[in-house]
């Protein structure tokens, strides 16, 4: 591997990098060496969807006037697009059928058919029911529950009519949403209408079909990602606050350590049960461990650490690493951002990987599929596995003496309560800083890691700036676990990063400058935050009239782009760094970064440098603050009984 | 008041005053504090929603939205 190049700004991270290069074991951070981005492809100037080509359409150096047209007559706008499109559909398919599963377990707990699950938030329950409009009054929970079961899985095969969780919208922004006709109308038609408009020969004109991605998207947003959050929070309970820590140095030497990897998570929650049964702790110390010691790795992490406190062992780029500590016993990987390189890591140690999904196999991981029937004894299963391949560590343990203290699990429930309290709960207290200045406004900062930006650096960067300039950050999946790791995630960190008027208020509440709001999925909670704030009032009627703005600066996944387009279809500026699949068409990527403002008043953004990027973020927080007249600090008048008379 | 901490924060008009410092208990929470339980009830709980979630679960409220449509 080359030298000096800079791989990570995570101390942890960077020694375990170091004890790969040493150990000659193959790892992201090494093949993203041996292989480069193909220069046509990261442009997406080449169509395939059709076996008469492929046509590789990028631009010549010599002519940049030429036009770019494939064997079919597509021309490059209409192959970029169709590429942006089945890349978006991809991203909402994945969040989506993670909705069905956790809808199809959510059903069968009603049933009492799910063993080990149980409705442990009622409230949820009731509030979700009456956004289904199911009658609650004087009904069994179970009752209730099985009829918000069978409702949430006919959205996904609704063919006409509306998404149910539109309606939480504000009023404007769904008015907006049926002039262009992206209403969703059912999750599944959406995304199978983009892979049919993007087949060979269907929908050649790349703004229709991005008015159809802008369709599909929001099928995800307001509807697949947001069942996901709902009924989890349901089943698990809605994140509060809770204490946990993070990064690698989580693991223990001298407990069994079992890491879950991956994004549902209805087995991580049985595991998490089935850890502290006394005959699972005793097995463990039978085989001379001091404990077992649950870990989490991705979006499953983030999902056990702010139910339960569960320990954090890092993100995205962090999941080979944590075998390569040579102390994990077994690693389970459900479904999305698995490496398939985890085998080959594996395989260099004692530990076991374990595929749990009936949807995802790895070649050469043994496969124990997860069934909510029976889901309780699976976790115990495996939970025993684990204890019995303790005794089989074959290598020298290094775990890097790093982790970080860090608070998380801020639903909009709970900021909701944290400013107002039980009986007065309300967005009022954060609006009015708003407004009065001291928060200049907020920012969802969210997305995956990606290799080809040196790991952690782009999100700490940007959301160091942006809280710098008392800019309220939510947070979620790796980028969330990227600030657990630097500290940003404690009340303290206001102190140290934050502006004067951010922390003042940040202080007043006891919250961090930056707040952990969840998985990738629960970048729907970030929406109803913002549409919250829009309902309290005083900062216009829509959510593009909200002094915010969102990013994912180190993306990698197509969920990061479907996430990124719901948010601009939300009226959202969205910035992403890394790179942009779009350059390729001048038109379409004028279309989404321009076109769009006009269109949803939310638009797209490409800016690598995280710095720069914070900027145009901040630029368009205080053209927002200008449009609400909230520009300019006020002299505060206190009225005399005549100043008073006048007014009448 | 003997047991509080105070610190020195420097004023509007530029002097430096002694305010009260942080209030909290030291050492860190061992157990999560789920402040909806202390919703015990269903009338509680659809109580909660009709105020605390106002915006979705009740008329009562006024938002710059709702006063726009006239509510």
């Amino acid at each position: 591997m080359s030298e000096g190049k800079i791989k990570t700004v995570d101390r942890a991270t960077e020694e375990l990098i170091e004890k790969a290069v040493k150990e000659n074991i193959k790892t992201v951070f090494s093949r993203s060496e041996e292989v480069k981005p193909c220069p046509i492809g990261i442009e997406e100037s080449c169509c395939k969807i059709c076996a008469m080509g492929p046509c590789r359409l990028p631009r010549t150096k010599k002519d940049t006037k030429k036009d770019r047209i494939g064997v079919c007559g597509a021309t490059i706008d209409t192959v970029v697009a169709r590429n942006f499109a089945r890349k978006v559909a991809a991203g909402v398919a994945a969040h989506c059928d993670h909705a069905r599963e956790v809808a199809e377990t959510f059903l069968k707990t009603a049933q009492g058919e799910a063993q080990g699950f149980t409705i442990k938030d009622e409230v949820k329950l009731l509030a979700v029911a009456l956004d289904f409009n199911i009658e609650v009054e004087g009904r069994d929970i179970n009752d209730i529950a099985i009829e918000l079961g069978e409702k949430v899985l006919r959205e996904f095969g609704k063919q006409k009519g509306e998404l149910v969780y539109v309606n939480k919208a504000p009023k404007k922004r769904q008015e907006i949403w049926r002039r262009y006709a992206v209403v969703p109308r059912g999750i599944d038609r959406e995304v199978v209408e983009v892979m049919h408009r993007t087949h060979m020969g269907v929908d050649q004109d790349y703004r229709h079909i991005l008015l159809q991605t802008t369709r599909c998207a929001l099928a995800d947003g307001w509807g697949g990602s947001m069942i996901s959050t709902d009924l989890q929070d349901i089943m698990f309970g809605t994140p509060v606050p809770v204490l946990g820590s993070i990064n690698l140095g989580v693991l223990k030497e001298d407990e069994v350590n079992m890491v879950v990897h991956g994004h549902e998570p209805l087995l991580p929650e049985l595991l998490v049960t089935a850890s502290r049964e006394p005959e699972i702790r005793k097995l463990a110390e039978k085989v001379g461990a001091k404990g077992i010691n649950l870990a989490g790795m991705c979006c499953s992490a983030n999902e056990v650490l702010m139910r339960h406190g569960i320990p954090c062992a890092g993100n995205f780029l962090q999941q080979e690493l944590a075998i390569i500590t040579g102390a994990v016993e077994l690693m389970t990987v459900d479904v999305q951002c698995e490496m398939q390189g985890l085998m080959g890591v594996a395989e260099c140690f004692h530990t076991k990987l374990i595929t749990t999904s009936d949807r995802a196999k790895i070649e050469g991981a043994e496969h124990i599929e997860f069934h909510p029937e029976n889901g309780l004894d699976t976790a115990r299963r495996i939970l025993r596995l684990a204890i019995e391949n303790y005794p089989n560590r074959r290598h020298a343990v290094y775990i890097p003496n790093h982790k970080q203290d860090t608070v998380v699990g801020f639903s909009h429930e709970t900021i909701n309560y944290l400013l107002g309290g039980l009986f007065r709960a309300s967005y009022r207290p954060l609006n009015d800083n708003i407004i009065n200045g001291r928060i200049r406004g907020v920012a969802g900062v969210v997305g995956c890691n990606n290799v080809r930006t040196p790991h952690d650096s782009g999100h700490l960067t940007m959301i160091k700036e942006l809280i710098k300039n008392d800019v309220l950050v939510l947070t979620t999946g790796c980028a969330a676990m990227a600030c657990g790791k630097a500290g940003l995630l404690t009340p303290e960190a206001a102190k140290e990063y934050a502006g004067s008027g951010l922390q003042e208020v940040c202080e007043a509440v006891g919250i961090p400058p930056v707040l952990h709001m969840g998985a990738c999925v629960d970048n729907s909670r970030i929406l109803v935050a913002a549409t919250a704030m829009v309902k309290e009032g005083g900062l216009g009627d829509d959510l593009s009239d909200l002094p915010a703005a969102g990013a994912a600066p180190e993306w990698m996944s197509e969920k990061a782009l479907a996430i990124g387009h719901y948010f601009v279809a939300s009226g959202i500026f969205t910035v992403f760094g890394t790179t942009w699949p779009t350059l390729g068409s001048d038109r379409v990527t004028e279309h989404l970064f321009k076109d769009y403002e006009d269109m949803f008043k939310g638009m797209w953004a490409y800016e690598p440098d995280p710095v720069k990027a914070a900027h145009l973020m901040i630029e368009h927080i205080d053209k927002k603050r200008k449009a609400l007249g909230i520009d300019k600090a006020r002299e505060r008048v206190l009225f005399d009984m005549a100043m008073r008379r006048a007014l009448g | 008041m003997a047991n509080y901490m105070y610190e020195e924060k420097e004023g509007f008009d530029g002097k430096k005053k002694k305010v009260l410092s942080g209030t909290f208990d030291e050492g860190k929470p061992d157990t999560r504090y789920d402040w909806k339980e202390k919703l015990a009830t269903r009338e509680e709980r659809i109580k909660y929603l009709k105020t605390a979630l106002r915006y979705w679960y009740s008329n009562e409220w006024y938002g710059s939205e709702k006063n726009k449509q006239g509510g």
